[in-house]
């Protein structure tokens, strides 16, 4: 299968994971995975077979040797997200531990109703 | 000159941190803001002729990071540092950590300017989950346990919605092989209608959720952070967090004018509008009031901005200024009136012009701007919406306007009545901010047409017998919104429906909803 589909699959099915947990850490593991998919998707951008349509700048000189070319540009992107994802989701789970500390529960309902005393 | 603005308040705010509230340097934050705001005026005259670029570190504009300015993005940058600087003079004296708060202020800033002044999507994305972080951070900043639990929904929600984007920007990077934005639209435009669908979809899911504009729950973590939020952080929130995402709205539209349906985003607008009023006149808070009155407004600038016509989206575009510094006012307003009595129940609060009239005055400023009273900026920019958008839309403006004036009845009864004593004293830094802020709305009003013109280069002018009819109309809804306002405040089952809840997994549901109905309609 094209790794690229799969990573769609992928993203699908964290989804899924998303909606469908009732406990927090589940929640925010289905997040992570989310993450890895869309990862996963942008590093299957444009690797290209005999036709290298990237990188932008190309060395002609260089051509006849090189058959696979993988562009660099998203590669550079993915890491900027990664290092973004990893600072959100570390911050998330850090609330998530105060939380827990506080409340005792990683329910996502008890914790709703503990949290905002039951009224609005 | 550009990296001046994104690196400036970086700077300033390192300073900040390492002299740890020297008082010195937290005056001196203040004239940087000050600075920064001329520079900002300069930058909006340079850009009324050409678009200002600046490439970092002299590479190729296909391959290295563009900064650049064109007229809509230095009215932004200008509206984010003149509101800035109310904020940091509103907060002078506050006795928290300061230098944390201001330390976390001017990153936000510096990212909310970058967002404005890149010129490639990559580093859109990277800016909006800075920014979004930073604001979250600053939502609990005074560890309120409300918003640490709404806080923590709204960060994994963003995550989700933000992941949407990225995949969109996967897209849109395999059909074009640049990241630059003005390049990406030369190469749109060629490109098969039906390859877009996807990436514009998954896009403006995530823009749509940053808008709050999803029905019908996704809005609602972040309408719940307002009441604990420090009193300058709800301002931002609601004047700039929520334009910057009607910015990114914008870009992306202009991107993918080739599939874009405006006409959806018009439905959703009248949704949002009507339903953000209603839903504002049954709170009893007042920033919640004022919180859903701002998702009423981003409604009306929705419609402003997809109706297709060339007047009404100038409006539109007006409208974004005006509610920003309208509705920093009234949130400042809003937050010394709390401090003062010590509760934000609006059915408690009264005697407050008694008590203090130039607040009074200013935030009374800011309700006729936002109702669009005559001779103020918000009937100038209703004006423009109106101007030539189809009959069956104004009539929905109209009814719009009417539901407006209703609910700021609500907002303004709390000005009548007897003070009581209190011994709270009011600063002069809170109070200077707030009326300058109100007698900008009169000048935005007066010089309206102008204003316009150097903001957006769009020569307007207001017809007169065209104002007075629309000013006849605004008269009649006046008396029309008292009618009303005596009677629903009666309703009782209102109230219950203002205190409307939903799980955090709704809110994804509502986004997978709104993600398939969009891609559906857009595809066939």
């Amino acid at each position: 299968m094209d790794i690229s589909m799969f990573s769609i699959i992928l993203f699908f099915i964290s989804f899924f994971g998303v909606l469908f947990s009732n406990n927090i850490i589940k929640t925010i593991i289905s997040v992570l995975i989310m993450q890895t998919a869309t990862v996963l998707f942008w590093l299957t951008l444009n690797v290209t077979g005999t036709t290298p349509e990237a990188p932008i700048i190309y060395d002609p000189a260089l051509l006849d040797d090189i058959q696979i070319i993988a562009d660099p540009v998203p590669q550079s992107a993915t890491i900027t997200a990664i290092i973004i994802g990893f600072a959100v989701s570390a911050i998330v789970i850090t609330m998530f531990n105060s939380m827990c500390r506080q409340y005792g529960t990683a329910d996502w309902e008890t914790m709703e109703r503990l949290a905002t005393g039951g009224v609005d | 000159m550009l990296p001046f603005f994104v690196i400036g308040p970086v700077l300033v705010a390192v300073i900040l941190f390492i002299t740890s509230g020297n008082r010195i340097m937290q005056a001196l934050s203040v004239v940087f803001q000050a600075g920064l705001l001329a520079a900002s005026v300069w930058l909006l005259i340079q850009t009324r002729e050409t678009v200002v670029y600046f490439n970092i570190g002299d590479y190729d504009s296909l391959l290295g990071i563009v900064l650049r300015a064109n007229s809509l993005s230095a009215v932004f940058v200008f509206l984010t540092a003149f509101i800035f600087l109310a904020i940091f003079i509103f907060t002078y004296k506050d006795k928290r950590e300061q230098y944390m708060f201001r330390f976390l202020l001017f990153i936000l800033e510096a990212a909310l300017i970058g967002l404005f002044l890149t010129g490639d999507f990559f580093n859109i994305f990277v800016l909006v989950e800075v920014s979004t972080l930073v604001i979250v951070i600053l939502t609990m900043y005074d560890r309120e346990r409300r918003n640490v639990f709404y806080g923590k929904i709204f960060l994994l929600l963003n995550i989700v919605a933000i992941q949407f984007f990225l995949l969109g920007l996967g897209y849109l990077y395999r059909l074009t092989g640049v990241l630059n934005l003005a390049a990406a639209t030369e190469i749109l435009a060629t490109t098969d209608k039906s390859d877009l669908v996807l990436p514009y979809t998954l896009i403006m899911t995530a823009v749509a959720f940053k808008c709050s504009l999803i029905p019908f729950f996704s809005w609602l973590p972040k309408v719940r952070l307002y009441p604990g939020a420090p009193s300058g952080v709800a301002a931002i929130l609601s004047g700039l967090q929520i334009k910057s995402a009607i910015y990114i709205y914008i870009c992306f539209s202009d991107l993918f004018s080739p599939v874009a349906a405006p006409e959806l985003f018009v439905v959703l607008g009248i949704i949002m509008g009507l339903f953000g009023a209603v839903m504002a006149f049954c709170q009893t808070d007042i920033k919640l009031l004022l919180a859903y009155s701002t998702i009423s407004q981003v409604g009306l600038i929705m419609i402003g901005l997809n109706s297709g016509c060339e007047y009404s989206r100038i409006g539109g575009l007006y409208h974004i200024v005006n509610h920003a510094v309208f509705k920093t006012t009234l949130f400042l307003c809003a937050s010394v009136i709390i401090r003062v009595y010590g509760t934000a129940d609006i059915t408690r609060i009264r005697g407050v012009f008694k008590r203090m009239p130039v607040v009074s005055v200013a935030a009374f400023l800011a309700v006729l701007g936002i109702i669009g009273a005559p001779f103020f900026n918000g009937s100038i920019s209703k004006y423009f919406i109106t101007y030539d958008i189809p009959q069956w839309l104004y009539a929905v403006v109209i009814v719009l306007s009417l539901c407006t004036i209703v609910y700021y009845y609500k907002f303004s009864v709390m000005f009548t009545g007897k003070a009581d004593n209190s011994d709270i004293e009011i600063e002069k830094c809170w109070v200077a901010p707030i009326a300058f802020l109100g007698v900008t709305r009169l000048a935005g009003g007066i010089f309206g047409p102008q204003i316009i013109e150097f903001f957006f280069r769009y020569p307007v002018s207001i017809n007169a017998f065209g104002y007075f009819q629309k000013t006849m109309i605004f008269f009649a809804s006046v008396a029309a919104g008292f009618w009303i306002f005596k009677y629903a405040d009666k309703i009782r089952w209102l109230e219950s429906l203002g205190s409307l809840r939903a799980g955090f997994k709704t809110l994804c549901g509502s986004l997978l909803v709104f993600f398939i109905v969009m891609t559906l309609y857009v595809g066939l």
